[in-house]
């Protein structure tokens, strides 16, 4: 009888959420040993709620269908149904990626820190920002993260480069939709952030190639990052994808520089049992077709460059390792898969002004375009006329074009800056644009140590353009979208007054101004008068 | 004839001479890029890098006052932009050009003061403007503050010479670019009424009909309605009233310069600060009346006191300001034997003028030295400013008693 | 990651190339850095020619020991660096972006009289990092040390942090079990010895330890002021300063034991940790010190008062000349009681005393000019007597102007002599913030020798002081080897000591000549 009642109570559940709509889990990982002898692992965890659609924020006002999932993180559903969020991108990263080295991650949001950005669609009733407050803090508090912080003092919307990756629904009232992102270079990624990160996963660490994601192994690598990335597929459902990437150095423990690895090596684990929620499982094994390492155990699928291992169906415990022969020759030129690569410099040493510098190099023998995006907080102030690009020293008015900016307003909103560079076949340009570093309010600073702060990364993204084509390179959409570049941060000197002074600065300043404001008042307003002085009676 | 011939060729060798100097010292050493950035000749709202900021967006379509840095009046922006070529050779020129104009009204206020039409004096009150070096250096940064000095000191020329409209129509531009200079409407007014000689000597009520100050007044409204009007219009909407006169009162931009508003504000807690840009505002416009009561008999003098009230306590002062106040004193020679301490204040004067910059360094550049020392030196220059003041407001009611007899002396009751 | 990239830069007769490799730290930003570098040269001899072998070894060796650890918060950059001072310096300004100077070259110490307009030219860095925190510069000439010597003093007498040094210190006698002195005076270790310089005490006073510290103390505060004074770098070190790093030389004294590589590779690696763990940059406040000893040190409260209180009483001199000058007494005090008869007022002449000095500077001014030319450096032992002479012509020049010998107006002398005390006191005042040990000469140089001047009633005497202040004024030009190495320092590093000789000090005291030979009243 209680079973029974169970059973009805658990069915109708079902039938009044979204349980209609199934879900889907699998799971991946990449592993690619990198030029440079370390090694890059991609993990990914992907769920899709089947035939279920993001939020109209219309529908913000009245209240929401209860939510019911199996498989689909429900902390994370709720936020976004909370918000009418459409697409979410979250990443936290560790670490400055080395493009030159490395080649393009995997996952493409490896800014230094944290970075959110998320498209909205825009309703009167709740603002796309008041929104954008509330998702930023429920995520802060999800994650364990200071994302609190990515304020409106950080938030833009740079609509040319962060185009939808999923797509965007069109709901009743052609409600457009909104992009905000922010950036928060000064971010420390560590185990306090994987482990909700961890908890949103149907298996958890438990087992699984999750299970692999040991925190004393993964914080230690030479580079980590996290990521969250929620769109709407169309017809297919809402994808929730968790990435983890890392690269790892088995150079630093090898004591006769080989660069073996194994699972066991890199995570410390190997894996024991199979996520049973996971439709699919597999790892993937990338390595060069020049060198010839030797793998265990045998992979079930091999290709000339990759091999699969489908975890479901090995044996476990599944340790893979891969080992060479010889000892490591570190390259003397390390050749970039990149058509581009890009140095971001804050030149000049004074804490007044300073002078943004990039280097940027085409590799390629055909000129390439590509859109550059500077977000900057308020207190760095850009002077555009001085913004120019230098080829061998000579400046090039053909290089950039295109501008769109969107100056700072002080205490409150930050710089956007966008243009499109064209850059000449296999050339060096130069580019540099003073800049003055504001005076901020004692309150303004934070109440830490004073390191500077840390500037957000600059974004190219290179361009697929026809040279021949003259129209289209005007346009910019979607598909001519390249995989974006980020630079590494900066850290800026901002001028420090005493955090000690307030009540000195407001009596020493006071003193002053009454000082000379009585003596002025008392000769304009007392009498003159001429005295006798008679010496005679000076001396009685 | 003959001598005032040569006096007025010899003010004008001064005046070339000093000109010429200050040419081939930028040119010689390419001062004015080293000076552009220099923290105590150009604020945020006279540095010439911001204007050039402002004139490019404005060129290349984007709206300078929607955000950033540029704060400067849309009637630089139009000047600049539209009417002269941009340039820092030309620059440098029209900066020369207007300390000349400067020079020249200062020398021009000075003749119509002693109502002559040419003394002996004039090659002094010339040089103390052009070889200045308060005045000299912003110059050479091709800071706006100097125009601003030139174009108060045609004011006074124009009001000292009896044309109202002029005067009026410079007072408003003047207060277009700065809106402290506010302050200076009421003595102007009292001077377009009444004569520019010195009657310090020998005080007596205002003869004149104050409602003969009400059409004038009607002129200057009228006068900053069309100036804002094209202001509006050739930004294309009001935002550029709070990137302008908004900065004066609201102090967005904390860059520090030689006065006393930004530490104070930088260090001021987050809810007093509304409540102290008050007091620190209506603080400039408490000495209008009272200067303007007591030296009723003689509105310039009136008008350069507050012109030394502006120089220390205005919002984004420049070295200048202070500077135009010093420099004006030479017109007052009647005054300068009842100062009773002027060796004091070019004292602390010369220590604050060596003290500011390289406390300024040390705090910014090389980090051996932190903000206090540059504000310590602020505070110095302005007690030195100060000094000057009360000196100032001291000698010119002094005056009055006559000088000193034996066995006699004068004190305030 | 190590590796390596070479640039050069090119002057006239210095092309050098400079080896750097910059280690990412794991999982950092790649905006702080810290760097160790060794110079080619040893400062041995401010870089006579004495290899720094095995400094460029232990960076060497550091490198690739240290890429090791997985800790590292802040990049670190090796940078070995050709030449003594030079290669450093195109280094770092390169690297900061700053232009070279633009002055012209002068062929320093070794050709005469040939210089280009060549500006001096690098190439640009292919690696970068963020910014530069701190510094160890390592020398290591000989094959094995004794004690490490500390250097410290930069470019214009900025000093590094002083936490900076003691830190290394403390890690030194610690960790490395390696004593450490300032410098390399190494007599402070033996007692028993006593320094030369005390050899004109008798014997029982020599050796009197108390006699013994205070002479070890001396010294180190005499060469302290020897480089601070005129703006030298103390070592390579000194070219980090003006970027806002601090940064020291750790000098291994050439010794034949006891202590080699492993000693000083486990101090810096140790001191480089404690660099890595700072939080923020080292604290505003430490940066004004006089050391005394190895451990000891003076701080800024017990030694500013000491230039100050003479600016302070040189500009209380010039007050009273100022209102001696106005006010003029012929009776004595005592003979009558009404005051109004003992003064009579004059009228000063405010404005001639004012061009007498700004023409003083305005000599200085070429002075300078003339003595940065080929031509003065070309030909120093004709030149520096003529310039002398040419000095010593403006005061006798200046006394045979008429001057006004009336009662009414004050005597000249008088008023130049308030102006010149009141000016040269502000600026021994300025100083002492920015270079203490300038300050302090400039106040045994200007102090007394002003405060004196005046004319004396026999011409013969007013004329033998006007010459003792020419060549007070001018003593600087024949010391040669100085004067070269001055401009040498003004032209590429900025030390602005010479232009500060030419244009401050040789007029305040030619004013004091000045003052000398005008007529007495």
């Amino acid at each position: 009888m209680r079973l029974a009642l169970g059973w009805f109570l658990l069915s109708t559940l079902f039938v009044s959420g979204y349980a209609l709509s199934s879900e889907t889990f699998s799971e991946s990982l990449k592993i690619t040993p990198l030029p440079d002898g370390r090694v890059s692992t991609t993990f990914s965890f992907n769920t899709v709620l089947e035939g279920a659609s993001p939020r109209d924020p219309c529908s913000l006002t009245s209240q929401d269908a209860s939510q019911h999932y199996i498989l689909f993180p429900l902390t994370l559903g709720q936020i976004l149904r909370e918000y009418a969020v459409t697409e979410l991108h979250l990443s936290l990263n560790a670490g400055s990626w080395n493009y030159e080295r490395w080649g393009y991650p995997e996952e493409k949001g490896v800014g230094t820190g944290a970075e959110l950005w998320a498209w909205m669609g825009v309703d009167e009733s709740k603002s796309v920002d008041d929104r954008w407050k509330g998702l930023r803090n429920a995520l802060a508090g999800l994650f364990c993260a200071s994302l609190g912080s990515l304020d409106e003092q950080r938030t833009t919307s740079p609509d040319r480069v962060f185009f939808p990756q999923g797509r965007l629904p069109k709901w009743s009232g052609n409600v457009a939709h909104q992009l905000r992102h922010a950036s928060l270079p000064s971010e420390h990624v560590c185990t306090e952030n994987l482990t909700p990160f961890l908890k949103l996963l149907p298996c958890k660490s438990l087992s699984g190639i999750a299970s692999l994601l040991n925190p004393h192994r993964v914080f230690d690598a030479d580079w980590h990052g996290m990521g969250v990335h929620v769109l709407w597929l169309g017809e297919a459902g809402v994808q929730v994808r968790l990435t983890f990437q890392s690269v790892m150095d088995p150079l630093r423990s090898s004591r006769n520089f080989l660069r073996n690895w194994s699972l066991q090596s890199l995570f410390g684990h190997s894996i024991e049992r199979n996520c049973p929620a996971a439709s699919s499982s597999a790892i993937h094994v990338t390595f060069s077709s020049t060198e010839n390492p030797t793998l265990t155990p045998q992979p079930q699928t091999r290709s000339s460059t990759e091999v699969r291992y489908d975890v479901l169906n090995v044996e476990k415990p599944l340790d893979i390792a891969m080992q060479w022969r010889d000892e490591f020759k570190y390259p003397s030129i390390f050749k970039s898969s990149l058509p581009i690569s890009v140095t971001r410099n804050l030149r000049g040493f004074t804490q007044a002004s300073g002078k943004l510098s990039l280097i940027l190099k085409n590799h390629r023998s055909t000129p390439q375009q590509l859109i550059y995006l500077e977000t900057m907080p308020w207190f760095i102030q850009f002077y555009l006329h001085t913004l120019h690009a230098r080829i061998e020293g000579h400046i090039r008015d053909d290089i950039i074009s295109d501008i769109s900016y969107n100056a700072a307003v002080a205490h409150s909103r930050p710089t956007t800056f966008q243009a499109v560079l064209r850059l000449p076949p296999n050339s060096v340009t130069h580019l540099t644009m003073d800049l003055d570093k504001a005076f901020l309010r004692y309150t303004e600073h934070p109440p830490d140590a004073q390191r500077g702060w840390d500037l957000p990364p600059a974004v190219l993204i290179p361009l697929n353009f026809d040279p021949n084509d003259n129209n289209s390179s005007h346009i910019l959409n979607e598909s001519r979208l390249g995989e974006p570049i980020y630079t590494s941060t900066l850290l800026v000197d901002v001028a420090t007054p005493d955090f000690s002074m307030p009540y000195n600065v407001i009596i020493f300043t006071c003193s002053l101004v009454a000082f000379i404001f009585g003596s002025v008042f008392n000769l304009l307003t007392r009498k003159f008068v001429v005295l006798h002085l008679d010496p005679n009676r000076q001396n009685n | 004839m003959s001598t005032s011939k040569s006096v007025s060729s010899n003010s004008l060798s001064a005046a070339t001479s000093g000109l010429l100097i200050s040419r081939v010292v930028s040119a010689l050493f390419g001062l004015s890029n080293a000076l552009k950035h220099d923290q105590l000749l150009s604020t945020p709202l006279s540095s010439y890098t911001h204007l050039k900021e402002g004139i490019f967006l404005f060129k290349n379509g984007i709206d300078p006052y929607s955000g950033g840095t540029f704060r400067h009046s849309p009637l630089l922006l139009a000047l600049f932009s539209v009417v002269l070529p941009e340039s820092q050779k030309y620059a440098s020129l029209l900066w020369t050009a207007f300390d000349f104009a400067g020079a020249w009204a200062l020398v021009s206020i000075w003749r119509a003061r002693q109502n002559v039409r040419k003394t002996s004096r004039d090659t002094v009150v010339a040089a103390s403007y052009l070889l200045n070096p308060y005045v000299f250096l912003p110059t050479l940064a091709l800071s706006s503050s100097s125009l601003q000095s030139s174009i108060t000191l045609l004011t006074l020329k124009y009001a000292a010479e009896g044309q109202a409209s002029p005067s009026l129509f410079f007072l408003s531009v003047l207060m277009h670019i700065d809106l402290s200079t506010l302050t200076l409407l009421l003595p102007i007014l009292l001077l377009l009424i009444s004569d520019p000689q010195s009657h310090l000597a020998s005080p007596r009520p205002l003869t004149s009909n104050l409602r003969r100050t009400l059409p004038l007044f009607g002129e200057f409204v009228l006068y900053t309605a069309v100036l804002s009007v094209a202001s509006t219009v050739i930004v294309g909407g009001i935002q550029w009233i709070p990137q302008t006169w908004g900065a004066t009162l609201t102090l967005p931009d904390l860059t520090p310069n030689t006065g006393v508003w930004w530490y104070f504000f930088t260090e001021m807690f987050d809810h007093f600060r509304p409540f102290f840009l008050m007091v620190f505002s209506v603080h400039l416009l408490i000495y209008v009346v009272p200067m303007c009561i007591k030296f009723q008999y003689d509105p310039l003098y009136a008008t350069f006191l507050l012109l030394g009230v502006l120089g220390t306590f205005k919002a984004y002062p420049t070295l200048s300001d202070p500077g135009l106040f010093f420099s004006a004193l030479s017109i007052f020679p009647e005054v300068h034997p009842y100062l009773r301490h002027p060796i004091v204040t070019a004292l602390i004067h010369l220590h604050a003028a060596l003290l500011m910059p390289l406390f300024n360094h040390l705090w910014l550049n090389t980090g051996t030295g932190n903000a206090n020392f540059f504000y310590a030196s602020t505070l110095v220059f302005a007690c030195g400013n100060g000094a000057g003041l009360i000196d100032a407001v001291w000698a010119g009611l002094r005056i009055a008693i006559g000088k000193d007899t034996e066995g006699y002396v004068v004190v305030q009751e | 990651m190590h590796l390596n990239r070479t640039w050069s830069t090119e002057v006239k007769n210095i092309a050098g190339t400079n080896a750097y490799g910059v280690l990412a730290s794991p999982r950092g930003p790649r905006n702080e850095a810290i760097v160790i570098s060794a110079s080619w040269l040893s400062r041995t001899g401010e870089g006579d020619g004495t290899l720094n072998l095995r400094g460029v070894s232990t960076v060497l060796a550091l490198a690739r020991f240290l890429k090791n650890y997985s800790l590292w918060a802040k990049d670190l950059v090796f940078v070995v660096s050709d030449g003594y001072l030079d290669g450093m310096h195109a280094w770092l300004n390169v690297y900061h972006g700053a232009q070279l100077s633009s002055r012209y070259w002068l062929a320093g110490k070794k050709s005469t009289s040939d210089r280009t307009s060549t500006d001096l030219k690098a190439e640009p860095l292919e690696l970068t990092s963020g910014v530069i925190w701190t510094a160890l510069s390592i020398d290591y000439p000989g094959h094995s040390f004794s004690h490490l010597g500390l250097f410290f003093e930069g470019l214009n007498g900025r000093l590094p942090n002083q936490d900076l040094m003691n830190c290394v210190q403390r890690i030194s006698r610690g960790t490395g079990g390696v004593p450490v002195t300032v410098y390399d005076h190494l007599e402070w270790q033996d007692p028993a010895t006593s320094p030369s310089e005390l050899s004109f005490l008798p014997s029982p006073l020599r050796h009197y330890p108390g006699v013994q510290d205070f002479a070890h103390r001396a010294k180190i505060i005499a060469r302290h002021i020897g480089y601070q004074a005129r703006g030298r770098a103390s070592g390579v070190h000194g070219l980090y300063h003006k970027f806002r790093i601090d940064a020291i030389t750790v000098f291994a004294i050439p010794a034949t034991g006891p202590h080699g590589f492993h000693a000083l590779g486990r101090i810096v690696e140790s001191s480089l940790r404690t660099m890595n763990n700072l939080l923020e940059r080292l604290h505003a406040s430490f940066f004004f010190f006089i050391i005394t000893a190895p451990d000891r040190f003076m701080k800024i409260g017990s030694y500013l008062p000491s230039a100050i209180l003479i600016s302070v009483a040189m500009m209380f001199r010039g007050l009273q000349c100022w209102v001696d000058a106005r006010w003029h007494t012929d009776q004595p005090r005592s003979e009558k009681r009404d005051y109004s008869t003992w003064f009579s007022t004059k009228s000063r002449p405010v404005v001639p005393a004012l061009a007498a000095m700004l023409l003083t500077h305005l000599l200085g001014a070429i002075l300078f000019f003339a003595s940065r030319s080929s031509w003065f450096l070309g030909d120093q032992k004709l030149y520096a007597p003529t310039f002398a002479l040419a000095i010593l012509t403006v005061p006798f020049a200046l006394s045979q102007i008429p001057h006004p010998r009336d009662e009414i107006t004050a005597p000249f002398w008088l008023v130049l002599k308030a102006f010149n005390l009141c000016f040269a006191s502000t600026v021994i005042s300025t100083i002492t913030i920015l270079n203490f040990s300038l300050a302090a000469l400039l106040a045994v140089t200007l102090g007394f020798p002003l405060t004196l001047s005046g004319p004396s009633d026999s011409k013969l005497l007013s004329r033998l002081k006007c010459l003792f202040y020419v060549f007070l004024a001018s003593a600087w030009l024949f010391l040669h080897q100085e004067t070269r190495e001055a401009i040498w320092n003004w032209e590429i590093l900025s030390v602005w000591f010479a232009p500060f000789v030419c244009l401050i000090y040789t007029p305040l005291v030619l004013q004091a000549a000045i003052v000398c030979v005008l007529p007495c009243s």
